[in-house]
């Protein structure tokens, strides 16, 4: 499997940098998930991984070679991008064009049709499809390449609920199908959570965390990681808190509330914040940034654990 | 009609028309295609400026073509040595170049109408330039062949350069157009009529066949 490396890589767009990369690793064989927010740079990776797009400056090494041109890959775009053909023209365009011979590609595309649940599509026109359609037909196209690294750009994205019910809950057999060095860009925690082995957080054009999806998603060292992983963060007079939404709730009277402390953020000196993680009682002097993540996360009554905030 | 336009000489001025304007509508399509894809897909200082000159050339009068190639080409001219003044050469060559802006601003504007991620798709599955140039033609046939359809029509129906680059010599440079032109300054109206119908019906045929070829398999 192809371990994929990038080193100092830069790239700008109107004078501005949009991703800057010092070092970054992803281990072969592995699905890796590139989470952050919109404008953060993911689609921007990806590109650059699949060369794409040219960096400033940086090098992309897939199975230790640098060449973009000799890189075999496949690709799923955030939209749909068909020829005006039907979905059995699609599906062997990039065989054909990769001078797979018409038994294998026959066999590939029949494995393929199956998994997605295709086969009802083939003769109509792949540019015609709807969202859900569409979606299956190009992870089908980038199954049957066979490629040693599959990148995969909002797989999930515009999709009505109930394709994407359907299909968020078939995407871990799809991807152990393509057995190969998987990255995709997201920015539905949910799905990174669910999805990937390995987590990488992009805000900004930097990463943020990287590692282990369990390791990353448990122990958020910054404010913004936490924020994009999902984290309600409370700030506290210059310190700041992270509390899982479902684990914050509110308790009778208008200044308490019980929750579970997940993390606790950039807290230097004497704290303001009294307590460690796991306590089940902790003093939080509330900030005025506090309000909006407490006003907006999920409310359950519950006596379990408490914060009294002041 | 057909006694009008009876004699071996109508039918060489038909066959002299299809091969000049034939012959410059296809060069025309192989150099304006791949340039019309360029400026479509590449991004740099002055494209904006680029395209507005081709569309500019787009409605290039013919007469200002031929007078320019009349001087490039013409015996005291730049080029007069070649001897191709007053030849099908000559009306080709000026034909190419009313042709090739139509070909390549209509070409340029439907490849910029495709599905912006449409060359990225073809480049992950491993086409390479060419093969991509040639998949995104067929993705714009029905720009692409509208473009080649107007070139044609521009240039058969053009009177003015094969006119002065061309001499409308009997046996070697009359094409339908100037045919026209010449027997109806001779009063031979009757004539004149039946060879602009002739020249319809060949336009027409031309344009039936490139459009059941655009037409196939885009419903």
């Amino acid at each position: 499997m192809s371990d994929l490396a990038i080193d100092n890589l830069r790239v700008g767009r109107e004078g501005r940098i949009v991703l800057d990369v010092p070092s970054l690793s992803m281990r072969g064989g592995r699905t890796t998930a590139v989470l952050g927010p919109n404008g953060s740079g993911k689609t921007t990776l990806l590109r650059v991984i699949a060369g794409l797009e040219a960096s400033h400056a940086g090098t992309v090494r897939v199975g230790g070679s640098r060449s973009s041109q000799s890189r075999e890959l496949a690709y799923v775009f955030q939209e749909d991008v068909f020829l005006r053909h039907s979905v059995r023209y699609n599906l062997e365009l990039g065989l054909r064009l990769r001078r797979i011979d018409e038994t294998q590609m026959r066999h590939r595309i029949d494995q393929a049709v199956d998994l997605l649940g295709i086969g009802h599509l083939l003769d109509r026109r792949a540019d015609r499809l709807s969202g859900g359609e569409g979606r299956r037909v190009s992870l089908a196209r980038a199954l049957c390449l066979r490629a040693p690294l599959v990148l995969l750009d909002e797989p999930l994205a515009g999709l009505d609920e109930r394709a994407y019910t359907q299909l968020v809950d078939e995407l871990p057999s799809i991807l152990a199908a393509f057995s190969a060095t998987t990255v995709f860009v997201t920015h539905r925690r949910e799905e990174a959570l669910r999805l990937a082995d390995d987590l990488i957080v992009l805000i900004g054009g930097r990463v943020h965390a990287a590692g282990d999806r369990k390791a990353v998603a448990a122990d958020p060292r910054t404010a913004e990681v936490a924020r994009v992983l999902g984290f309600a963060v409370l700030g506290a007079a210059g310190r700041k808190v992270a509390v899982r939404p479902d684990a914050l709730k509110l308790g009778s009277g208008p200044l308490q509330f019980f929750m579970t402390v997940d993390g606790i953020l950039d807290v230097v000196g004497p704290p303001d914040v009294m307590g460690r993680v796991g306590d089940t009682r902790v003093r939080v002097p509330l900030g005025v940034d506090a309000v909006p993540p407490l006003m907006g996360a999920r409310v359950v009554v519950s006596t379990d654990q408490f914060v009294e905030v002041e | 009609m057909l006694e009008v336009l009876g004699g071996s000489s109508t039918l060489a001025i038909v066959v002299r028309t299809l091969v000049v304007s034939g012959t410059a509508t296809m060069l025309a399509t192989l150099v304006g295609v791949p340039v019309g894809y360029a400026i479509a897909r590449a991004t740099f200082r002055g494209r904006t400026t680029l395209l507005g000159a081709v569309n500019t050339g787009m409605g290039m009068p013919p007469v200002v073509v031929g007078v320019i190639v009349w001087v490039l080409l013409v015996r005291s001219g730049p080029f007069g040595d070649l001897g191709l003044i007053y030849t099908q050469t000559a009306m080709m060559l000026a034909q190419f170049l009313i042709a090739t802006p139509i070909v390549v601003g209509v070409t340029a504007a439907s490849i910029q109408a495709l599905p912006p991620r449409l060359p990225d798709l073809l480049a992950v599955l491993g086409a390479g330039g060419p093969r991509t140039l040639w998949l995104l033609a067929r993705e714009a046939k029905l720009g692409v062949l509208a473009a080649i359809m107007a070139a044609f029509g521009a240039i058969a129906s053009e009177v003015g350069a094969s006119m002065i680059v061309g001499g409308n010599l009997e046996r070697s440079t009359r094409v339908l157009t100037t045919a026209i032109v010449t027997e109806t300054s001779r009063g031979e109206i009757e004539r004149a009529l039946a060879l602009g119908l002739v020249l319809l019906v060949l336009s027409f045929a031309v344009n039936l066949t490139l459009t059941a070829v655009q037409q196939r398999g885009s419903r």
